[in-house]
């Protein structure tokens, strides 16, 4: 019976894990490996230590990526994660129309990444767009948000925000759903305020929901691409080159296979890295 | 009792004040883009850069349209797009039910490992993959494939995670008395474990194919003609370099074409998808 069992598991099994293991799996550990080889499309893989690594850290633009990369995870992250849960918030109250402004927050989540591209490129223009005419209507002078490299970034990651937010604050509202009605009774008759219900009853209870925006932000922060590649093409001046470009440039249009395995390496490293001080630190507190 | 969330936040009438305009500024901050998007892609050339910038166009015209179709094979881009979309959720819809079966409700050596093993790839950067997958493929002359841009996609763990969830709410009497009628383990799977969970495979369909239309890198990767050329990898041909000259009605025309699928997909089934995002919090 109970081998018939095992056996009947591994037959419903097969068809995914075939999959999984040609397709995650062993280019995951291939990965690992060819970070340790010398690898151009053409000449037979060699083994060569740590070069790659040694070649990308002493690549100026693989510092500068990482440098930019850092920057766009520290401008996301908090206002992903405060703006996620402020909407969440103020969309969980039951009002007319909460249901109509969850969908238009939601509905940028189904607009790929090329049209996000394209759309707030043409919104961040200095001379044509509609963020400067509404600046200057409240008397702010004209950015040149995406060809000044202070800018650059910022304008990125408002972008982000925008298209993004979205997946956070579902995940907040389905965890304030979760929160009785009962316990905010209780405090309010116990005397407690709006704000110390949000402190000591909100909060608390929300701690599973924020550690996992914490890290899925942070994760798919470090993770940036399509964004920087329609909107500015890594510049200007590499204001905005991000891991990921580098690795696409390193490895199919350099064709150097090598160091482009090392950099996802490293990409992971990065990102574990960032995920194991994330449940540390939400443990802590 | 119907009312009662609303003594959270807006008790008194002020609160309810504020939490109107707040309401208010988010529908600007988060619809205007869309709305100019939309308004741009039916404006005259005279009218695209006019200013102030107006929000409904006086002479509406469907010309940006009938330019992007004839300049770019948008037809195509979008036929390897729904191709691939469907293929992928159909593959994977199919493997992830039947992983999530065991996983979710039979007792055997290797379960814990094996989950442990699927689910820990949600904190793998994709990206780390590409340069070995199309190493693979390429070895076997399948980039530039449909095979390249469905197949791969279908080793995501998602929806696995997602049935299996599904799958474990599904009371155990059902599965002893179907199995006891001689229905045996496959029958139980296809005629009452499938049926009671729709939802569910509805959830993991959608965002299979959602995820599938948006997918930029990969594809940008593994396809280099337009014969298979997805819309997002074509889309992105449109601007930077020669497409910088491109008038902004066509791009937003282009915008409007490749949003349409997936935003009428999402206005008639938001809860699934609400659903989807909720249970795993997993874009994609």
């Amino acid at each position: 019976m109970r081998s018939g069992m095992t056996l009947a598991a591994y037959l419903f099994l097969s068809p995914y894990l075939a999959l999984f293991i040609a397709f995650m799996l062993l280019p995951t550990l291939a990965a690992i490996g060819i970070s340790f080889m010398r690898w151009d499309i053409l000449g037979a893989p060699e083994f060569i230590g740590l070069d790659n690594y040694r070649q990308i850290f002493g690549d100026p633009l693989f510092l500068t990526a990482i440098k930019n990369t850092f920057y766009f995870v520290f401008l996301t992250a908090i206002p992903m994660v405060v703006l996620g849960l402020a909407l969440a918030m103020l969309l969980d109250q039951k009002l007319k129309g909460t249901a109509f402004v969850r969908t238009v927050v939601f509905l940028p989540y189904v607009v790929m990444v090329s049209t996000v591209g394209i759309l707030w490129g043409w919104l961040f223009d200095k001379g044509t767009g509609l963020v400067n005419y509404y600046l200057t209507t409240i008397g702010i002078e004209p950015i040149a948000w995406l060809k000044d490299p202070h800018w650059s970034m910022p304008a990125l990651a408002i972008t982000t925000i925008w298209w993004t937010v979205n997946t956070n604050m579902i995940i907040f509202l389905a965890a304030l759903q979760d929160i009785s009605e009962e316990l905010h009774d209780a405090a309010t008759l116990d005397g407690a305020g709006p704000w110390q219900r949000f402190v000591y009853i909100t909060l608390p209870l929300l701690r599973p929901a924020m550690a996992l925006v914490t890290a899925l932000t942070i994760i798919n922060g470090w993770r940036v691409f399509g964004q920087a590649y329609v909107m500015t093409q890594g510049g200007p001046e590499a204001s905005t080159f991000v891991i990921v470009q580098y690795i696409y440039l390193t490895a199919f249009q350099n064709f150097e296979m090598g160091p482009a395995a090392a950099a996802g390496v490293v990409l992971l490293l990065i990102t574990l890295l960032f995920s194991l001080a994330q449940m540390k630190l939400m443990k802590a507190i | 009792m119907q009312d009662q969330r609303s003594n959270r936040a807006g008790k008194s009438l002020g609160g309810r004040t504020l939490a109107y305009v707040l309401m208010i500024v988010v529908t600007a901050l988060w619809g205007a883009p869309i709305l100019w998007m939309l308004v741009t892609s039916i404006k005259p050339e005279s009218e695209i850069y006019a200013y102030p910038p107006t929000w409904i166009p006086d002479a509406p015209t469907l010309e940006a349209y009938g330019a992007l179709f004839q300049r770019f094979p948008m037809l195509t881009w979008f036929r390897n797009s729904a191709v691939v979309g469907i293929l992928t959720t159909a593959l994977t819809l199919a493997v992830d039910a039947l992983a999530a079966y065991p996983l979710a409700r039979m007792q055997f050596p290797g379960r814990r490992v094996i989950m442990g093993v699927i689910f820990a790839t949600f904190l793998l950067p994709y990206e780390l993959l590409f340069v070995p997958l199309f190493l693979g493929l390429n070895s076997y002359g399948l980039v530039d494939s449909i095979f390249s841009l469905t197949v791969p996609a279908s080793a995501n763990a998602f929806g696995v995670f997602l049935l299996t969830q599904f799958f474990q709410a599904v009371p155990r009497e059902l599965e002893d008395a179907a199995i006891m009628d001689g229905c045996g383990r496959f029958g139980f799977f296809w005629r009452i474990l499938l049926p009671l969970t729709k939802p569910g495979l509805a959830t993991v369909a959608i965002f299979t194919f959602v995820a599938s239309w948006n997918n930029f890198f990969w594809p940008l990767i593994a396809t280099n003609s337009d014969e298979t050329r997805t819309l997002p990898v074509g889309l992105a041909t449109l601007v930077g370099g020669a497409g910088m000259s491109m008038k902004q009605s066509v791009l937003m025309a282009s915008a409007v074409v490749a949003t349409l699928p997936t935003a009428l997909f999402f206005l008639a089934l938001q809860r699934h998808f609400v659903r989807g995002i909720a249970a795993t919090g997993i874009k994609g």
